[in-house]
């Protein structure tokens, strides 16, 4: 079966970059890739069960909501709290990477993003 | 039913023989055997296997395959490759599909009973050690700050220490640490050092501690440490991860993964007989590679990487701006329009000049109008750098049919994502930091030029991708 994939990010043109690196593991049905420019939208469609993922990619500059608040509000949640998350951002200084880690994201991409580190993280974190 | 199943797979009859002659020490132990990995996947379907030694050289289907088929339909089996090779593609890859653990060859008989032991124990009974301290008390040379726990194994007997082994084990099937192959040396290490103090008659200790980045072994040792050569190897690769004192041998272990984290684990095995064996899994991912990485420029990468200490929300921003300059943002409205119609030109008919006149138009006074803001630099400059490459590439663009599909629909996003940017900022005034697009928006510009130049981008930072 498919493992769900959600990429949020308010650019249209990060969403459409990450569907273009993971074209193989969609089309050969490894993955499902969803994704959200509104981490609000994200969030409600998780609260009331219309949505659900194994992985979540997200940015963190994001005029709705930052990501790492994204990520803190989904780590509070029975269901999602154990669930990969991966940081997939242009920060990278140490300050916010460690308040990444103390959130308990899984991992942190810089971009611009390479497409095979990319397929790579989420192949080693989904284990497919 | 204690009974548990273990499936030996290796085309090499002898080789079977010698493990089963091995595995035939431990109780409640019910072995078959399988020729080469079909056989495997169909008594994995049938005899359901709750441990597989496998083989990874073998025709028909090799080791590798067999056990991508296996983890897909039984998650649960261990599975223990068996190899002569340390190779740290295959190794990842080995990790990828979930294989378990690994037994190197030559085969050190009281190693794998002692695995096969701990794997077994583990697999029936499910039970830890931690308890929980008042007050922190590091024991290990490496970190006081440690969590506010430890587990502690007092290695009294070979219960004791199959304990550990157990222990051991299950980090690996949690998947909590990423380096199982650097585990797998570890316990080779302290298993030698608890066999060594236990002849002795001594009782030592075997400390866990945490942080929230590590886990630290530490052994404490009642008798004098004896190093045999094969500790020596270990120690050395490890190195740093490594501290002997006296009486006291502690190993620390990152819980997220490094990309290089296997390197140091390898050179161990650079010297054994058969580093020559390849396998074809390896030379499938040599073959394959990869796109042409280019670095970009300092320059580039210092605005990329700019950060604003102090956040500015739209509404505050709003305030100090001019009306006229309010004015000229507002009309970029229209602008929006004429860059979806050339666009839609371009996709029509992909030529040279209708991707130059999209460059020279559209995105020209959209960089111009960004670059009177003067807060937007890093924006004004991506959107300028694109516009002159586009014109450069233009040729090549046109020459590449797809390419130029793909092209059209990510300048189509790029544009979707500076209408959001200046209704977030100046219709709605709604974000709390008018900076959330710059850096992103010139990253995209990049990996759009990477796109073009069938180039990875990079901005050649050790620590693109890392795993906590």
């Amino acid at each position: 079966m498919a493992k769900t994939v959600i990429i949020v990010d308010d650019s249209k043109a990060v969403v459409a970059m990450a569907e273009l690196a993971l074209g193989e593991l969609i089309q050969s049905g490894v993955i499902e890739f969803k994704s959200y420019l509104n981490p609000l939208k994200l969030l409600d469609g998780l609260q009331s069960g219309s949505e659900n993922f194994d992985l979540l990619i997200s940015d963190i500059n994001m005029p709705e909501m930052n990501g790492l608040d994204l990520a803190k509000a989904i780590k509070t949640s029975d269901k999602h709290k154990t669930k990969p998350i991966i940081i997939l951002t242009t920060e990278s200084s140490n300050e916010i990477k460690m308040a990444g880690k103390e959130i308990g994201v899984t991992g942190w991409m810089v971009k611009p993003f390479s497409d095979e580190k990319l397929v790579k993280s989420i192949k080693m974190v989904l284990g497919v | 039913m204690n009974t548990i199943k273990l499936l030996i797979v290796d085309d090499i009859e002898d080789n079977r023989l010698v493990l089963k002659a091995i595995c035939r020490k431990l109780k409640n132990f019910e072995i078959k055997e399988a020729e080469d990995g079909f056989g495997a996947v169909e008594m994995a379907k049938e005899w359901h296997p709750d441990i597989i030694l496998m083989d990874i050289m073998m025709p028909n289907m090799d080791g590798y395959e067999a056990s991508k088929i296996i983890k897909a339909f039984h998650p649960n089996m261990v599975i223990i490759i068996v190899t002569a090779v340390s190779d740290p593609n295959m190794q990842k890859n080995m990790n990828a599909i979930g294989v378990d653990t690994y037994l190197h060859k030559p085969i050190d008989r009281e190693l794998v009973l002692f695995k096969l032991e701990s794997i077994s124990t583990s697999l029936l009974i499910k039970k830890g050690k931690v308890k929980a301290l008042s007050k922190k008390e590091a024991l290990n040379p490496f970190n006081p700050d440690i969590r506010s726990f430890r587990t502690i194994f007092d290695i009294v007997d070979t219960e004791a220490m199959m304990d550990f082994g157990m222990w051991v084990f299950d980090q690996c099937a949690k998947k909590d640490v990423f380096a199982c192959n650097r585990l797998d040396l570890i316990v080779e290490l302290f298993y030698k050092l608890m066999r060594q103090e236990i002849k002795e008659g001594h009782k030592s200790s075997i400390i866990i501690e945490e942080s929230y980045e590590e886990i630290y072994i530490t052994m404490k040792l009642k008798s004098e440490l004896i190093l045999e050569p094969r500790m020596n190897d270990i120690l050395e690769a490890f190195q740093s991860d490594f501290i002997v004192q006296k009486n006291i041998v502690c190993a620390k272990i990152k819980k997220y993964l490094e990309s290089d984290v296997i390197e140091t684990a390898e050179v161990i095995y650079e010297d054994k007989k058969h580093t020559q064996e390849r396998l074809p899994l390896t030379e499938k991912t040599e073959e394959k590679n990869l796109k042409d990485v280019h670095t970009i420029t300092k320059k580039d990468k210092e605005l990329l990487r700019q950060s604003f200490t102090t956040k500015t929300t739209a509404a505050a921003y709003i305030i100090d701006i001019g009306g006229d300059i309010m004015d000229e943002i507002l009309d970029l409205a229209s602008v929006d329009e004429e860059w979806r119609e050339k666009l839609s030109f371009f996709e029509e008919k992909p030529t040279d000049e209708n991707l130059k006149n999209f460059a020279e138009s559209v995105l020209w006074v959209y960089a111009q109008t960004i670059n009177s803001l003067l807060e937007f630099t890093a924006l004004s400059y991506a959107l300028t750098s694109l516009g002159v490459f586009l014109k450069e590439k233009a040729d090549i663009i046109t020459q590449d049919a797809t390419k130029a599909k793909t092209i059209a629909m990510l300048l189509e996003n790029l544009g979707h994502d500076l209408v959001s940017w200046r209704k977030h900022i100046f219709e709605l005034q709604d974000t709390q930091d008018i900076h959330y697009l710059d850096s992103s928006f010139f990253s995209s510009c990049m990996q759009i030029e990477g796109i073009i130049n069938d180039k990875e981008i990079s901005c050649g930072d050790e620590d693109e991708m890392e795993f906590f």
